[in-house]
């Protein structure tokens, strides 16, 4: 059985491409499971995805925690422990990175213990949610698997896309099939483990939740303002940086503007941005009148953070 | 409204009572509105939410809020602040609360229940007097299910059931005019594009007992396919252009509370129009000069009769 893990943030594609890895699987006379993961979380959000194929009936049910393949089509998340991209990771496991990075660079700095290949964007996206990249990787995962064959990837992307208006249909058409021809493994394609007998399941940590008075079980929230603990920093591709020199503080500008609540003041009048929570909408930067406000990629901004240098 | 408190940008609160970490979109102008009117009522405030994107606010156990806030089926909200209004009066009869501790109840509520599915209970709210405010806010789809056209879309927008050549055929639904055939105290059209004006709306609100009903354009990034950094510019666009009248109905009448410029030295609706993926096909392959003309026309037919 294939077990293929995609992970992306919200708005990039990730369960559009994962449901035309599913349907070309489908297509190329597989049984199929696939499913997008997310909650209430939208653009930007860490999401997952996974589909398993398989040429008998499938019992395997839920998350996949022992990928084949792990399919990252946003290499920003290789940072970020929360997104759990390396979870499960096995030394059969092949990791594809959508990235501009080198191969061999990315698998020692994440000692991926298999094989790790890259596919190099497309466009030079230094900032956003490069959106076209998922058809492009979708297609050198079906490549990858080496079960698929593009015919079978082909008529899947055109079914999948269908809704799209036509330039966008075309265009990640061809993105998807350039993803398959543009790709190789020298290690050669994924490795499928046989499915699991049930005895050999991991038990389901459940807790036995005793069934209560409404007044109990109902989901009631008794805090105020508990969603600061929600990181929704986690999200931003971008990272607004106040450059104090320019600032003239007028808080009531980007403070009012931000939606998210994430800029106030500090005792001497200048915005702090809280970095926790802040989107990265860029609303503040478009609407400083000072133009006191810069964008860095966060990817950039993290690592040098993490250095010890300022942001 | 010439007492205002709220004269400049400045004039707001520096202090924003709605907390950060909601499941929003960056740049969702809906999260922006109610951030800017939350200031504005203060914290004695509980909100009935229908069902739609801003239902995911308090997504348990988080809540943004510093009070209550209650989930309500989509066409239920004016029924579910009906029924807190009664409760509150009632402990407030009975000295069980202080009345001091009294509470405004507000109705957050997305298009798709405002114009469609809640129009019904909301008329019957506006029937009753109840005294609560009102904020429809219209992100001009069902958002929270893929941005499905509802009674709220414009003419000739994309969404995910109007995609062919032409987008949305039929024209948006006149809800100010609908509220206002009620003679509730208070209606309002708002932006927080404009957030001085959108104060002064609810401030002035803040004096009327009874229905208190706003309508906030509510910029959509991701259901009106535009990059998040320009929800500010979008709603600026719209006010400039006219295709959004800010306006307040009170004491019998409608005023326009900002005026774009006079026809043919505004911009033409077409700036707006092309700043927003949902209106691509009106521009490419070929230009749709037909529906970009009765758009047109439609907005200086409503500034000529407004003047
Ligand atoms: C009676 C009913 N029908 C359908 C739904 C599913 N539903 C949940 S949110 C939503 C969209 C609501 O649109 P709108 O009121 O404009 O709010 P938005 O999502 O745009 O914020 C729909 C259709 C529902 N919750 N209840
Ligand atoms: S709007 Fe710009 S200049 Fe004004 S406080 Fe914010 S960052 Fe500083
Ligand atoms: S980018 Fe600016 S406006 Fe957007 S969430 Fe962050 S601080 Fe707020
Ligand atoms: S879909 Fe639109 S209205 Fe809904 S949360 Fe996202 S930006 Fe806001
Ligand atoms: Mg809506």
């Amino acid at each position: 059985m294939f077990r293929v893990r995609f992970h992306g943030r919200g708005g990039q594609g990730v369960k559009t491409a994962s449901r035309v890895l599913g349907t070309a699987l489908f297509h190329a006379g597989f049984e199929v499971q696939d499913a997008p993961r997310y909650g209430a979380e939208r653009r930007g959000a860490p999401i997952f995805a996974y589909v398993r194929a398989d040429r008998q009936p499938i019992f395997e049910r839920g998350v996949i925690v022992r990928p084949d393949l792990v399919v990252v089509v946003d290499d920003t998340l290789l940072t970020l422990p929360a997104a759990a991209v390396l979870q499960g990771i096995a030394p059969h496991t092949l990791l594809l990175v959508h990235s501009a990075q080198p191969a061999e660079a990315l698998r020692a700095k994440l000692k991926a213990p298999g094989q790790l290949v890259t596919i190099a964007p497309r466009e030079v996206a230094a900032t956003g949610l490069q959106p076209q990249g998922a058809m492009m990787t979708v297609g050198a995962a079906a490549r990858l698997l080496g079960v698929v064959p593009r015919q079978a990837l082909e008529s899947a992307a055109g079914e999948e896309l269908a809704a799209l208006p036509a330039k966008l249909r075309q265009r990640s058409l061809a993105l998807t099939l350039d993803g398959f021809d543009g790709v190789e493994a020298p290690g050669g394609p994924v490795r499928e483990l046989p499915a699991e007998p049930a005895e050999d399941y991991d038990r389901p940590r459940w807790i036995a939740l005793p069934f209560e008075d409404a007044r109990i079980a109902s989901p009631t929230i008794y805090g105020a303002g508990t969603s600061m603990l929600s990181k929704t920093g986690l999200w931003r591709v971008q990272r607004p940086v106040i450059d104090r020199e320019r600032c003239r503080r007028c808080v009531w500008v980007c403070g009012t503007y931000c939606p998210d609540n994430a800029i106030a003041a500090d005792a001497g009048g200048y915005p702090v941005i809280d970095y926790d929570h802040c989107k990265g909408c860029m609303i503040c930067l478009v609407n400083c009148p000072s133009h006191a406000i810069a964008a860095v990629v966060e990817s950039q901004a993290r690592e040098a953070a993490a250095a010890g240098d300022a942001p | 409204m010439s007492e205002t408190r709220f004269k400049a940008l400045k004039d707001l609160p520096a202090q924003h009572l709605l907390l950060p970490g909601t499941p929003m979109c960056p740049g969702c102008g809906g999260l922006e509105v109610v951030k800017q009117v939350y200031d504005v009522l203060g914290e004695n405030t509980v909100f009935v939410n229908a069902a739609g994107c801003l239902t995911l606010l308090a997504t348990y156990p988080f809540t943004p809020f510093r009070g209550s806030w209650i989930y309500t089926a989509m066409a239920s909200a004016p029924a579910g602040a009906q029924g807190i209004r009664d409760a509150l009066d009632i402990l407030i009869a009975k000295g069980r609360l202080p009345p001091a501790q009294n509470l405004d109840v507000v109705v957050l509520s997305g298009d798709g229940a405002a114009y469609g599915m809640g129009l019904g209970p909301t008329s019957a709210a506006i029937d009753r007097g109840l005294d609560f405010y009102y904020l429809c806010y219209d992100n001009e789809g069902y958002g929270n299910t893929g941005q499905q056209t509802s009674a709220a879309t414009p003419a000739g927008a994309r969404t995910a059931t109007d995609h062919g050549p032409v987008g949305f055929a039929g024209e948006k639904k006149d809800l100010f005019s609908i509220w206002v055939a009620h003679h509730p105290p208070y209606v309002a059209t708002i932006t927080s594009a404009d957030p001085v004006d959108l104060a002064r709306k609810v401030e002035t609100a803040r004096g009327h007992a009874g229905p208190k009903l706003f309508i906030a354009l509510a910029q959509c990034p991701t259901g009106w396919h535009y990059d998040p950094k320009d929800t500010v510019q979008m709603g600026r666009l719209a006010v400039a252009t006219g295709i959004w009248p800010l306006k307040a109905y009170a004491g019998g009448r409608v005023t326009h509370t900002r005026r774009p410029k006079p026809k043919g030295e505004r911009p033409p609706v077409e700036e707006y129009l092309r700043a927003q993926g949902r209106f691509d096909h009106l521009f490419s392959p070929t230009r749709n000069e037909e529906a970009l003309a009765r758009i047109q026309a439609r907005v200086d037919a409503y500034w000529d009769a407004a003047e």
